[in-house]
């Protein structure tokens, strides 16, 4: 799908040009010399040429995707690998990204085609929007047309790994007293142990730091056997949302990483979804398509600043 | 201010350098063809013009080998010199008497200057496209001095470089390698057809309203008479004679350019070119006027004054003319040597002329005191008089101005049959001007033009046998026909010979005189409007034709002589090879290609066009949708297309067959609606 060509801050080179060959006419129509008009036509031609050129140019430049990778990180590159009938400039609008001439380069070579996205926030792309650029063939003036690129299969873009929350844990209801209690990041405190790097600062036991002479942390375990069940609301403000799913993120990873098995519950477009996630990638891919849960009479929307989410052990 | 000031340093951050060697090569070619042409165009002397094309060279060469690091001191050094140059030029130019050649070669000089200066700093791609700019202006100034083709040749080269450096700049600012040779020709077809449409566009220059050319190159020796006409080419000293019926003796072969015109014989004249003529409109460029008819020959008064003071000259009105009408300024580039006349259009008023004295009859002729060949220019600002004919018939009867009824009415004889004659055609008119226009009329109804006659035997009357014998003759024949017949009717009438406007170049927007341009014809004279010119011989455009219309006219005249039908057979041949190529490229050589079209002939029929990520057997799907038919045959079809083509499945040939066959019915049904 493509949108109107139109030139890019046109209005200064067409004065500029218009301005020239406007003297230059006139002292050609006054002065009487055939020749300084026959050079003057030419140069205007070659102006006109210069600035209407690339909207024709870019009116029939055809841009078609290659290949695109299915998963992103916000705030981290991302490749895709376009083919232009033309030489361009492409500058990736949503989602963001670098600048780059792609199309045929000349001579033997092989055309450029790769543009290095960088989505700034997560959520799921199903297409690619580009702002090309064309000042073919005598770079004077530039046009730009809008055009919007579907992706082979949708990329999710996860959010970026945030700080982990320090997650109560809370027993369900319904857990025996037989749980098997082992050493974890969240969960019930179990006693004191030194402080290591990467430690919440929330985490520091100052009593036991008083007493030992050294930082000490609290000392955290859950029940080994259990899934643990971490369930993301987020909220409506795309920015805090933002945020929230950083932090979920951040706490799932650090939950598969010390060992649990997850159970995520985010909300989709699609509606609550509450599935299993086995490693950073999928947990990724949940929480770039979560959505703000809908308000609604006894669904409480968590606020700014509340966790954005709830662990507990089933 | 903060925010112009801002503006300006935007403005003036240097870009990133340049590092493409063809870009710069295309810019200094461009710079150095500019130089060329000045030099050629006598602009600069070609010392100096070499000189600056080294030191632009050398330049470059700097300012490329210092791209990424410019050093600052040049940067200091450039801006100095171009304030020093500039400064030059200003002082040069505020002369009091300012006139165009005072301002173009200071010009010429700064911008040489400048572009040389400039050569030293360029390490961006902005800098090079000023010196492209830069050299187009140096172009432009040694444009206004070109007065022939030749100077094309410059053009072309110029615009070659000019091309190939913009082409250039997209090439680098795209991080490209090469220009792709189909990009060279759409570039070149697409500014070519924007040059042609704006040329055919534009009107043509007008003439400035003082303009000062005075070239001091092409002025021969001192005439032996002053004032008298001279102007052989081998002899500019010798008088004017007659010439002789063997051969060429005066200018181009014309003998009218002397102190008598013999119109027994007409020399042969030559195509050679003798001036170029820039104007606003076309005109008789007349050279002298003959008022005494003998019966054989016209003979000029022979009574000239002495101008002396410096240009313009100042001219008194000539006997019986009336200095009233639109200001007319010409320009004359002589090309070859010519009569010392100094032509100009109807009434000259002011000339500019590169001697210090002039020599002026009473009927207006101007004579150069000097030999006039090659290179010699001059102006000369007219008052031409263009009346309607209303006016003119309106100002018939009136009392004749003092001097014109013995300078243009007498006649050597009674011409009693041609005063006959002369009643008889204007019987029916009441007006002068009809009567000038009936004779007019019944001179081209009755006579014919031909150069080839023999000439007449001495004391045989010109008018009598041309208007009661074979009335075969030339234009000094039938002009002074007319001007005897209306002489005979009381009409004040005169021969004047000279030049008709010649044949314009759209491009250098000048006429091209040549010596076979030379030319008689009549002045009558009207109360109120002085002489007014009429040609019985040719008719002269009244209107300065646009140089688009004039190259139209020229193309359309080319076509003219193109041989209609080979050259329609042979386009006719070349389309159907065209097709035929074409065709074989682009048929389908398979069993699968040809069910594939049919397909897409018949999804284009239903308006449901294949789109190029479609499959064949998902357009079938849509196509079987489309038609409506439950059994999907374009499904089938298709699926045994794919069977052939990817699960190498080749059905029998007659299955094949059968499938096309079926394919081509399906393509002609209907799609529903």
């Amino acid at each position: 799908m493509s949108l109107r060509v139109r030139p890019t801050r046109p209005l200064a080179p067409i004065a500029v040009a218009a301005g020239v060959l406007g003297i230059w006419w006139l002292v050609a129509h006054y002065g009487g010399a055939g020749w300084v008009q026959a050079l003057g036509d030419l140069a205007f031609g070659a102006i006109c040429v210069g600035i209407v050129g690339p909207g024709v140019v870019l009116a029939r430049a055809k841009v078609t995707m290659v290949t695109a990778p299915t998963d992103g990180i916000a705030g981290k590159p991302l490749e895709i690998h376009v083919d232009a009938s033309t030489r361009l400039r492409a500058r990736p609008v949503e989602p963001g990204g670098e600048e780059a001439f792609i199309g045929p380069v000349g001579g033997r070579r092989p055309p450029d085609g790769r543009i290095t996205l960088r989505p700034e926030h997560r959520g799921v792309c199903g297409a690619v929007t580009l702002d090309i650029a064309s000042a073919a063939p005598f770079a004077l003036q530039w046009w730009t047309r809008r055009i919007v690129l579907p992706l082979p299969a949708t990329v999710h873009i996860a959010p970026r790994r945030g700080r982990p929350d320090s997650l109560a844990l809370r027993h369900h209801e319904d857990a025996g007293e037989a749980a098997d209690w082992v050493q974890s990041d969240v969960g019930q405190p179990r006693g004191a142990r030194p402080y290591r790097s990467g430690d919440s600062r929330r985490q520091v036991h100052w009593r036991a730091t008083a007493h030992a002479g050294e930082l000490m942390v609290r000392e955290l375990e859950r029940p080994s056997a259990e899934p643990v069940t971490f369930t993301v609301r987020l909220p409506r403000d795309p920015d805090e949302a933002e945020r929230a799913a950083e932090r979920a993120l951040g706490t799932v990873v650090r939950l598969l990483d010390g060992g649990a098995s997850v159970v995520l519950a985010t909300t989709e477009a699609s509606g609550p979804v509450v599935a299993g996630v086995a490693d950073r990638r999928s947990a990724g891919r949940r929480l770039a398509r979560a959505v703000a849960q809908p308000a609604g009479p006894g669904r409480p929307v968590p606020g700014p600043g509340r966790p954005a989410g709830q662990a507990h052990t089933r | 201010m903060r925010t112009t000031l801002e503006a300006f340093r935007r403005a003036n951050r240097p870009g990133p350098p340049e590092h493409s060697v063809r870009l710069r090569v295309a810019c200094l070619g461009s710079v150095l063809v500019a130089m060329d042409a000045a030099a050629a165009m006598g602009q600069v002397s070609h010392s100096l013009a070499y000189v600056a094309m080294g030191l632009a060279t050398l330049g470059m060469v700097f300012s490329y080998a210092t791209r990424t690091r410019p050093p600052g001191w040049v940067k200091g050094l450039v801006a100095v010199a171009a304030i020093a140059v500039s400064v030059w030029f200003v002082h040069a130019v505020s002369a009091p008497a300012l006139a165009i050649s005072s301002v173009e070669d200071p010009l010429t000089v700064l911008l040489v200057s400048v572009l040389v200066v400039h050569s030293f700093h360029v390490p961006s791609r902005r800098d090079l496209l000023f010196s492209l700019a830069a050299s187009a202006g140096l172009m432009a100034v040694s444009g206004a001095q070109a007065i022939d083709l030749d100077f094309g040749l410059y053009v072309v080269a110029w615009a070659f470089f000019s091309l190939w450096g913009l082409l250039e700049m997209w090439t680098s600012a795209s991080g490209g390698r090469r220009i792709p040779v189909a990009r060279v020709g759409s570039a070149l077809a697409a500014v070519l057809t924007a040059t042609a449409a704006i040329f055919l566009v534009l009107p043509a220059p007008t003439v400035a309203a003082r303009v000062s050319l005075l070239a001091e190159a092409g002025i021969g020796g001192r005439v032996g008479v002053p004032g008298a006409l001279a102007g052989d080419a081998g002899s500019p000293s010798q008088l004017a004679r007659a010439g002789s019926p063997d051969g060429a003796t005066r200018i181009g072969g014309y003998l009218g350019f002397a102190n008598t015109l013999d119109t027994a014989l007409r020399g042969s004249l030559s195509h050679s070119l003798v001036m170029y003529v820039r104007t606003e409109r076309p005109s008789y460029w007349v050279g002298e006027t003959f008022s005494t008819w003998n019966g054989e020959s016209w003979s000029a008064p022979g009574t000239s004054h002495e101008l002396r003071e410096q240009s313009p000259f100042v001219l008194p009105v000539p006997e019986g003319d009336v200095p009233v009408g639109q200001s007319d300024l010409q320009t004359f580039y002589l090309v070859g040597s010519t009569a010392d006349l100094v032509f100009h259009a109807e009434s000259a008023s002011e000339v500019w002329f590169p001697k210090s004295e002039l020599f002026v009859s009473d009927d207006g002729t101007v004579v150069s005191p000097i030999g006039l060949g090659s290179g010699a220019i001059y102006s000369v600002n007219s008052v031409v008089s263009s009346p309607t004919p209303t006016q003119l018939r309106d100002a018939s009867g009136g009392p004749l101005a003092p001097g014109v009824e013995k300078a243009s009415l007498e006649l050597p004889l009674p011409y009693a049959r041609v005063h006959a004659l002369a009643e008889s055609i204007t019987a029916g008119d009441t007006t002068n001007y009809d009567r000038v226009e009936s004779l007019i009329a019944w001179i081209g109804a009755h006579t014919r033009y031909s150069t080839d006659i023999p000439p007449l035997r001495p004391g045989q009357d010109t008018v009598d046998q041309f208007l009661f014998g074979n009335r075969v003759g030339f234009c000094e024949q039938i002009s002074t026909s007319l001007a005897v017949m209306l002489r005979s009717l009381g009409i004040p009438a005169r021969e004047a010979v000279g030049y008709v406007p010649g044949s314009y170049n759209p491009v250098t927007d000048l006429y091209e005189v040549r010596a076979d341009d030379a030319h008689a014809w009549v002045q009558v004279w009207f109360p109120g409007y002085g002489w007014q010119s009429f040609d019985p011989t040719a008719v002269v455009p009244l209107a300065n034709p646009a140089p688009g219309a004039a190259a139209l006219g020229d193309v359309g005249a080319a076509l003219q002589r193109v041989p209609l039908l080979p050259t329609a057979a042979v386009v006719l041949t070349a389309a159907l090879a065209a097709a035929l190529v074409r065709w074989r490229r682009t048929r389908p050589r398979t069993w699968t290609e040809r069910i594939a079209r049919s397909a897409e002939r018949a999804g284009r029929r239903a308006g449901r066009p294949r789109q190029p990520s479609e499959t064949l057997v998902h357009y079938a799907d849509v196509l079987d949708a489309l038609v409506g038919r439950g059994s999907a045959p374009w499904g089938r079809l298709a699926t045994s297309v794919e069977a052939s083509a990817y699960g190498g499945h080749e059905p029998p040939p007659d299955s094949q067959r059968q499938m096309v066959g079926e394919a081509r019915r399906l393509r002609r049904r209907r799609p529903r609606r």
